[in-house]
């Protein structure tokens, strides 16, 4: 009896003990420790400073979730084990399905008439798509693969979407630390963006009052997504799941008798993919995979990336202003919104514009080039796709 | 009559994409294993030249067998299993019954998932004599001392899928198939040792399919990228700029052109009125009071009081008066007094 008794007693100590090498403090690193630290760094940065909440939030959660620590026994948890539920979420990212759901919802969301009512602001979105092949030339002179150099220059895009779907297709490997770093400069950028912008702006410049946009037809805005997707993707036919799906949701919107369609879009099915989107990308940012030097140089030319993207949509303004006549020309602080982190990016421009005059409003001239830049760096993407892959 | 149609259709349609699927198998690379005399450490024939290679891709035993490499060409998945392989010429005789030439084939069996390819993926199979060693082994082997022709039939046993002659090798070699960018075709080349490639792209001579390399060697600093990659951007975008201005002028001018005939309709529409009104008081001879009613009604509208001009469209401005005012209309409750 007393030698059963010792014998449940050593089996009860060994299962134990046995539990104890599953626990995550059994199995923590100090690389686990760090990136738990950034993740709760992120939701600190949303919940604190009010960056980009809707995404830092899910990232930073995710994060902490793919550094929790445990052994691995066939327990299908990880998101990189078969069967996992995280595994089935991440396939979104892997494969590339929610960049163009979000694109949808991009679509069902923006309104083009400020780009309609003024084109010529959409080669402002053109020119800062520089930031992309800028930060690819600075990415093949540090040494990496020109996949690997297409799929990090990307964040200059300031597409965060664009980045995870690009990114997906040409240099896997290097997809959460690309996904991390667009987000966060996308989150940044209040703090880049109006530094590049008064460095390259003189007082006079900063004055220039834009004369009012002309009112948009309903016929204009209803040809704008159908033209958009027919010249696009037929230059640039890579450019299909991105470009398709952004027309297609702003088509819902603007032929009016999609309502229904357009909200859910806008709204319900983008909340769904942005949270899936946030959460299984912050999860695949596994320490082991993550803290890299590569990491390290993925956010230096992301940060380059940014700056070259937003000087040359300034310094582009500013050309085009040597050549419209007086009375015509440009703000060159709408010159940043050409990234297409929307609507941040317009937001600065008007909060610069009002700094400068304080009855000079130029959030809705800025808009124009910012959702050019979405198409904008839709497009590039699609043209780097085509190339590399 | 309808169903039959559609039947037919349905019929003709998936009949269609079977043979579509499996015209995408093309016969790749073929490597034909060096004789056993090569093989020896201390070769010293002729056409052995001391470059046996040190090591063969090997099947599931770690034996090295000649191997035929097939890949699905498409960007889809497609199955090759029931296909056949074969290395005898005489199925190439029309005359023959598919029954016939099956049996100088060697069968791809169902039932190991390894033969549904995906897009661009490869299979390879060992031409070792010895099929009931797995899926991948074939019922015939390749002489490595003279051509050997393979062929790859659909699963009918008719259709002719593929096929290639693969001439005498040096040891070690294999025969690829590599694209040709200048001629935008795939032609046949012997690869060296080292660009013998058993599951993998093929590369013979700087040639092969692999943008990722073409670019880094043409355009190491990446400017050209930079350039034509800005000029496509920009390139749509001008487009779209194009066309929108365009449009937009185009709008706006037909907007004027609107307003400017609603407004001579008026002034001809007054003319018109004034000419009447002097025809009929001097010739129709109408009545003094209707005339003056219809001339000061004409010369109230003219004057805009009824009217605006919204796009050349005329609307009839809405006037609040007593006969529309629903306080005048709905009927009053008269009020009750209660005597106590």
């Amino acid at each position: 009896m007393f030698l059963e008794s010792i014998s449940t007693l050593n089996f009860i100590g060994q299962k134990f003990a046995d539990f104890l090498t599953y626990t995550g403090f059994a199995n923590v690193e100090w690389a686990n420790i760090i990136m738990i630290l950034v993740g709760a760094f992120f939701i600190w940065l949303a919940i604190k400073k009010d960056f980009e909440p809707l995404l830092l939030i899910p990232i930073g959660l995710g994060i902490i979730l793919g550094n929790i620590p445990f052994k691995a026994a066939g327990l299908e948890i990880g998101l990189y084990e078969d069967n996992s539920v995280l595994n089935f979420f991440y396939q979104g990212v892997r494969q590339g399905w929610y960049p163009p759901l979000i694109f949808l919802g991009i679509g069902a969301m923006t309104d083009f008439s400020a780009l309609i009512a003024n084109p010529k602001l959409m080669l402002i979105g053109a020119s800062a798509q520089f930031g992309i092949f800028g930060a690819y030339i600075i990415a093949l002179a540090m040494g990496f693969e020109p996949n690997q150099a297409a799929g990090i220059a990307i964040i200059g895009g300031a597409d965060g979407p664009t980045a995870i779907f690009l990114s997906s297709k040409l240099s896997p490997n290097l997809m959460g630390a690309i996904a991390v770093c667009a987000y966060s400069y996308m989150a940044l950028v209040p703090v880049i963006q109006p530094f590049v912008m008064r460095a390259l702006t003189t007082k006079k410049e900063k004055l220039i009052r834009m004369e009012k946009s002309r009112e948009v037809s309903q016929t204009e805005r209803i040809l704008f997504p159908i033209v958009g997707l027919l010249i696009t993707t037929f230059i640039v036919p890579s450019g299909l799941p991105l470009l398709g799906m952004l027309f297609f949701g702003n088509l819902l919107k603007e032929s009016t008798k999609t309502t229904r369609l357009a909200k859910t879009a806008g709204a319900a099915l983008n909340d769904i993919v942005v949270m899936l989107l946030g959460l299984t990308v912050g999860c695949s940012t596994q320490a082991s995979e993550f803290l890299t030097l590569d990491t390290i140089l993925i956010f230096v030319l992301g940060a380059c990336a940014f700056v070259i993207a937003s000087a040359s949509g300034v310094i582009f303004v500013k050309v085009m202003n040597l050549f419209l006549p007086a009375g015509k020309k440009i703000n060159p602080l709408i010159g940043n919104a050409g990234v297409s982190a929307v609507p941040m990016a317009a937001r600065i421009s008007n909060q610069e514009g009002l700094k400068a005059d304080p009855h000079n409003y130029l959030l809705m001239h800025a808009m124009g080039p910012n959702v050019a830049g979405v198409i904008g760096s839709a497009v590039a993407a699609g043209v780097l796709l085509g190339f590399l892959s | 009559m309808k169903k039959y149609i559609l039947s037919i259709f349905a019929l003709i349609t998936s009949a269609t994409l079977m043979a579509q699927g499996a015209h995408d198998f093309k016969i790749n690379e073929v490597y034909v294993t060096a004789p056993a005399c090569c093989m020896q450490a201390d070769a010293d024939h002729a056409h052995c030249d001391g470059k046996a290679p040190l090591a063969e891709y090997r099947d599931e035993y770690g034996e090295a067998h000649s191997w035929i490499e097939i890949l699905n060409t498409s960007y889809t998945t497609h199955d090759i299993r029931n296909c056949y392989l074969t290395t005898d010429r005489a199925v190439l005789n029309e005359e023959l019954s598919a029954p016939e030439r099956i049996a100088m084939m060697s069968l791809i069996p169902k039932g190991d998932s390894r033969t549904n390819l995906g897009g661009k993926q490869r299979i390879t199979f060992f031409a070792d004599g010895n099929v009931n060693r797995g899926t991948l082994h074939m019922n015939f082997q390749l002489d490595p001392t003279k051509e050997n022709f393979i062929a790859l039939y659909d699963g009918n046993g008719v259709t002719l899928l593929d096929s290639v002659t693969v001439p005498v090798l040096e040891p070690g070699h294999s025969y690829a198939r590599v694209y040709n960018k200048e001629a935008d075709a795939y032609e046949w080349h012997d690869a060296a040792p080292n660009e013998v490639t058993a599951n993998a792209p093929n590369a013979v001579g700087g040639k092969g399919n692999d943008k990722i390399a073409e670019w880094k060697e043409q355009d190491p600093h990446g400017f050209a990228m930079a350039i034509i990659s800005m000029a496509i951007v920009f390139g749509c975008l001008v487009l779209l700029f194009v066309f929108f201005f365009a449009f937009g002028w185009a709008l706006n001018r037909i907007a004027k052109l609107n307003r400017v005939k609603a407004i001579r309709a008026f002034h001809e529409s007054a003319e018109k009125i004034v000419i009447m009104a002097k025809d009929g008081a001097e010739t129709k001879g109408i009545e003094m009071e209707n005339y003056v009613a219809v001339i000061g009604m004409a010369l109230h509208e003219y004057m805009g009081n009824m009217h605006d001009v919204e796009s050349g469209v005329l609307t009839i401005e809405h006037h609040n008066s007593s006969w529309e005012s629903k306080d005048h209309m709905l009927r009053h409750t008269p009020d009750v007094h209660h005597n106590n």
